[in-house]
């Protein structure tokens, strides 16, 4: 793992110099004016923090996307070949998303500690939604990369499986079976009526076995799909 | 390095881009290959630098350090040409130096302070050349490596595939305008129909014919026929 930051930094450098980084860092703090520009009353920290982690997971699937269309393709034979194997260069770019998502996400839990909440929350709560904010990004991550580039050549195809997929996220996860999906809308719900701690391990092993389904998925196609 | 029965396409319903493919390569061989537009050199040389994996057969003992030069060079990428070679550096492990004596080489310190947008198509396929040199590679791939480069490069590059070749390492280029037809020992690939022929080591016999076309359409007719993989030559 050591050996490969040396492309996990090339490809956040270009990112970072790229303008894309300035569409899902203005969609997050869009996201936090929504959220934010009325106080949340003591107590209802938790919830606000678990509907941030579910809507953000679009903010981070945007990010992750942009981050891997960054790259251009044939810059991507390069990296593979200086990387040593293709699936270096695909696992750099994954880290490479969650890197970027970890900053998206750690300024999501932060902001509101400083001007948001009316009062700060307990520290076990600041956990769960940190938490919360894991498993958003993970998701997202995985969406993002399953809609860049290589997989989905053309932008408006990419572009309408990832609000698309989004969309079809929350919805399964409105049905009875939402508990095997992503369960974005089961944690919603636990975390209003203060029965987040029962689900949430459920909900954790869910959310991160379809992510690292989709991580995988992805990688798999990427073999074909330099 | 051995490819045994490699088939290769890109998705499970498309057609066979390589059937079939059985290969040999020495330590220390020069091969050029040669096909029309589309024929699949490309494909081939990602085959052999391990880019793509093969659908059905397998690749074994390529050396661990593989340079490859892709056929145009991404300049589209918000680096300097000196920022650019020390980051292939070090994801290559080797020092950011390197870089700056192959730049040295070939006559490219100048373009180092240069974004990489700003070069001309000689300059990029020089940067993506040096990146491709960075480690001593024990194979090095070159699709289309002469394509736009300037006299001086252009008389460096067999020098260059030289070294390598003699320091035990394997070199396929990709050319159509057939630029190593004088390279000692090279090998020659016709890569046509899905498949690889080895024209085993001895000259391909050719033949001349006179095409004889009006001055303005000159260019055109020229440009035609080195993208279908015939080599040209003018006559006063």
């Amino acid at each position: 793992m050591i050996h490969h930051t040396a492309l996990i930094r090339f490809k956040l450098a270009a990112y970072a110099r790229s303008h894309r980084l300035l569409q899902p860092v203005i969609g997050l703090f869009v996201m936090m004016v929504i959220f934010y520009s009325t106080l949340v009353p003591p107590g209802k920290e938790l919830p606000s923090y678990a509907d941030s982690a579910g809507l953000l997971i679009i903010v981070f699937a945007w990010a992750a996307r942009g981050l891997l269309d960054t790259e251009p393709p044939a810059q991507r034979l390069i990296s593979a070949t200086s990387a040593g194997s293709p699936r270096r260069e695909v696992a750099a770019g994954l880290l490479a998303a969650l890197a970027v998502n970890l900053g998206l996400a750690a300024i999501a839990v932060v902001l509101p500690l400083l001007h948001g909440f009316a009062v700060t929350p307990p520290a076990g709560d600041v956990a769960r939604g940190a938490g919360l904010h894991l498993l958003g990004l993970s998701a997202g991550t995985a969406l993002g990369a399953l809609t860049s580039r290589p997989i989905l050549s053309s932008p408006a195809a990419s572009m309408l499986t990832l609000f698309g997929g989004y969309l079809a996220l929350l919805l399964a996860s409105l049905t009875p079976a939402g508990a095997f999906t992503v369960p974005v809308m089961p944690w919603m719900r636990a975390a209003n009526a203060g029965t987040l701690d029962e689900i949430l391990l459920p909900v954790t092993a869910a959310t991160l076995f379809w992510s690292a389904t989709g991580a995988a998925v992805y990688a798999r196609l990427r073999r074909t799909r330099p | 390095m051995r490819l045994s029965s490699v088939s290769f396409r890109y998705s499970r319903r498309g057609p066979w881009v390589l059937r079939d493919v059985g290969l040999v390569l020495e330590a220390g061989s020069v091969v050029e290959v040669t096909g029309r537009n589309g024929a699949g050199k490309s494909t081939l040389l990602r085959l052999l630098a391990g880019i793509v994996r093969p659908c059905r057969g397998s690749v074994t003992a390529r050396p661990p350090i593989v340079g490859y030069a892709p056929e145009v060079f991404p300049v589209d990428q918000p680096f300097t040409v000196a920022a650019y070679l020390a980051h292939m550096a070090r994801a290559r492990r080797v020092s950011p130096a390197s870089g700056t004596a192959l730049a040295e080489r070939l006559g490219a310190s100048h373009l180092l302070d240069r974004p990489l947008g700003d070069l001309s198509k000689g300059s990029a396929q020089k940067v993506g050349l040096i990146q491709s040199l960075l480690a001593p590679p024990g194979l090095l791939i070159l699709d289309e490596p002469f394509a736009g480069l300037d006299e001086q490069t252009r008389a460096e590059l067999p020098e260059i595939i030289g070294e390598v070749a003699s320091g035990g390492g394997t070199v396929v280029v990709s050319d159509h305008q057939n630029q190593l037809r004088s390279f000692p020992g090279a090998e020659h690939w016709l890569v046509a129909d899905a498949s690889v022929t080895v024209l085993d080591g001895e000259r391909v016999r050719r033949a001349v014919i006179e095409v004889i076309v009006g001055v303005e359409e000159a260019d055109e007719v020229e440009q035609k026929l080195r993208a279908d993989g015939y080599l040209t030559r003018r006559t006063a």
